[in-house]
């Protein structure tokens, strides 16, 4: 286990959920470090995704859910009865597993928050815009239609760049990623990759995985949940190379999973 | 397949049997494809045939006259189309907003469940109930007399419930995962049902919507006792008045035509029946035309 953080950017302490009866997770303690990526791993119903949702209560939709114990992101508490909740949710992006751009142009799928939001327009907003899809990796491939051609016209791999250039726009101080690679094929999760490496340098990432070789490439540290009990945490170079736990060791080196 | 105890003479009977029995369910199905559409093709048929020799200009433009054995159908042709103009606008206002709410906002605790199944039963109860409804509260207890608006009233009040139903399917029809992004974002529920959902749902809450006010304007009973005239002669005159008086209508005229048998002659009540099924089709044949072209711009 690594010692507390000087200035953890996300933070977990005793944490349970419950989905209706069934225990999600289970007294969970955890800190992911500012500015830097940290990956959730584990096998499948681990409770890492839904883990992942208690940062910007994207659980609520789910009837039955009840969230203790005490979480802190980019400084709030979203489980706090007085929080602001759509302010939350500017400071705290998510990209999602199946990319889920809305039916719109391009232009408009990153423009609209931020429209929205800050009441940008003109110049203004269409800088932003191009900055965005800039930072994305996808300008270049839709700068010439982009206010003609649809955001679902686009291949997986364009269209989860697009919902990261959408959640960008919003200028996120965290950013949650849900298995972003999982429903892409290997050259766009590459490009989804080297996105992540960039941002991490400036913004706090907290990627789910199931890709232990994803975790590998893109992560400082590492979390290993398994039947929602976080099992073991710490830097992942150290956790991949000499695991504490026995059942960690067991999952990265490939005995289940 | 000798471990199993069967040798190739034996599978291959199997084989077909099974070929036998999936030809025969084919048939069958056949059959009862052809019932169904040889009833519909039987009921137009014989309108068509019937109806067809009645309709030309002068019976699609002008008004009965000589007690009403010869001329026209005007009047209630443009009756039906002033009860329908006043349905599409009264319904949606509530319609469209409680099917959103149903979709949206209301949830699975038991209230929404109850009002959900009262709505359910509503879409379903018969017109006449509805016509009954609209003569105590409308036409006697608001006192608006056998009027338009009391038509008006009555037949959106019997669509509402059909277009909630129709609205909400439209809503869950459309990916949830639109919405998470939106809420995502940081927008308001309401701002990213309004962005990013129902664009996506207005073909279907339109189509909903014109078959529901298509339908209840070709039904007889709703508009019998609040706004029905069974015939007019009038000249076409639209004005402030025109709210207060009752209307003459195609489904009313048609009903007292064979009621009054004899009075009218049999070839301009079969002219009416073609005039008012066709009516209903063209409603229906927009929103088709409606939902097709908004579906193909559709990407999901």
């Amino acid at each position: 286990m690594v010692g507390t953080l000087v200035r953890p950017a996300l933070s977990a302490s005793n944490v349970d959920l419950f989905y209706g009866n069934n225990q999600v997770l289970k007294s969970v303690n955890f800190e992911a470090p500012e500015r830097e990526v940290t990956a959730l791993i584990g096998p499948s119903g681990c409770g890492k995704s839904s883990f992942l949702r208690c940062f910007n209560r994207m659980n609520d939709r789910i009837s039955g859910a009840r969230v203790s114990g005490n979480i802190t992101v980019a400084g709030q508490n979203p489980y706090d009865p007085k929080i602001d909740l759509m302010a939350l949710r500017r400071d705290v992006g998510m990209l999602f597993q199946k990319p889920n751009p809305f039916p719109m142009t391009i232009f408009e799928n990153v423009a609209l928050a931020p429209r929205l939001h800050y009441g940008l327009k003109g110049s203004q907003l269409e800088g932003l815009v191009e900055s965005c899809l800039k930072k994305a990796a996808l300008w270049d491939e839709v700068k010439d239609d982009m206010r003609r051609k649809n955001g679902l016209e686009l291949s997986g791999g364009q269209q989860q760049r697009l919902c990261l250039a959408r959640m960008l726009a919003v200028q996120p101080k965290v950013i949650l990623m849900d298995e972003p690679c999982s429903a892409l094929d290997p050259i766009s999760s590459e490009k989804i990759e080297d996105l992540i490496l960039e941002l991490g340098q400036e913004t706090t990432i907290l990627i789910v995985t199931h890709n232990l070789q994803q975790a590998h490439r893109v992560s400082k540290h590492c979390a290993f949940f398994m039947l929602g009990v976080l099992i073991e945490r710490g830097e992942t170079e150290k956790m991949f190379s000499d695991p504490q736990n026995p059942l960690t060791a067991d999952y990265i080196t490939g005995r289940f999973g | 397949m000798a471990a199993l105890g069967l040798d190739d003479a034996n599978l291959l009977e199997r084989d077909l049997k099974r070929q036998r029995s999936s030809q025969l369910f084919s048939v069958r199905l056949l059959i009862c494809a052809l019932i169904s559409i040889g009833v519909v093709i039987g009921i137009i048929g014989t309108i068509l045939v019937k109806g067809v020799p009645a309709i030309n200009w002068e019976f699609l433009s002008h008004a009965p006259a000589e007690g009403m054995s010869a001329g026209g159908i005007w009047p209630m042709i443009r009756g039906s189309i002033l009860l329908m103009a006043g349905t599409l606008l009264i319904t949606p206002a509530v319609g469209i907003l409680g099917g959103i709410w149903l979709a949206e906002y209301a949830g699975n605790g038991r209230l929404p469940q109850v009002v959900r199944a009262c709505i359910s039963t509503l879409a379903a109860t018969p017109s006449i109930i509805y016509g009954l409804f609209g003569l105590a509260i409308f036409v006697l207890k608001w006192k608006l007399g056998t009027s338009l608006v009391a038509g008006w009233l009555t037949l959106s009040l019997m669509s509402i419930p059909v277009v909630m139903l129709t609205t909400e399917r439209a809503i869950r029809s459309v990916p949830p995962t639109f919405l998470e992004g939106a809420v995502s974002l940081g927008l308001s529920k309401w701002q990213a049902l309004r962005r990013a959902v129902l664009p996506s749902a207005v073909p279907g809450i339109i189509t909903g919507l014109v078959l529901a006010a298509g339908r209840a304007v070709g039904e007889a009973p709703p508009i019998l006792l609040t706004a029905g005239l069974y015939f007019s002669t009038e000249k076409l005159t639209l004005d402030f008045d025109t709210l207060s008086k009752p209307v003459a209508n195609l489904p009313y005229h048609l009903a007292e035509g064979y009621r009054q048998g004899g009075v009218i002659p049999e070839k301009i009540i079969w002219g009416t029946c073609l005039t008012l099924m066709m009516f209903v089709l063209l409603i229906n044949l927009g929103a088709i035309i409606v939902r097709s072209r908004q579906r193909a711009k559709q990407r999901w």
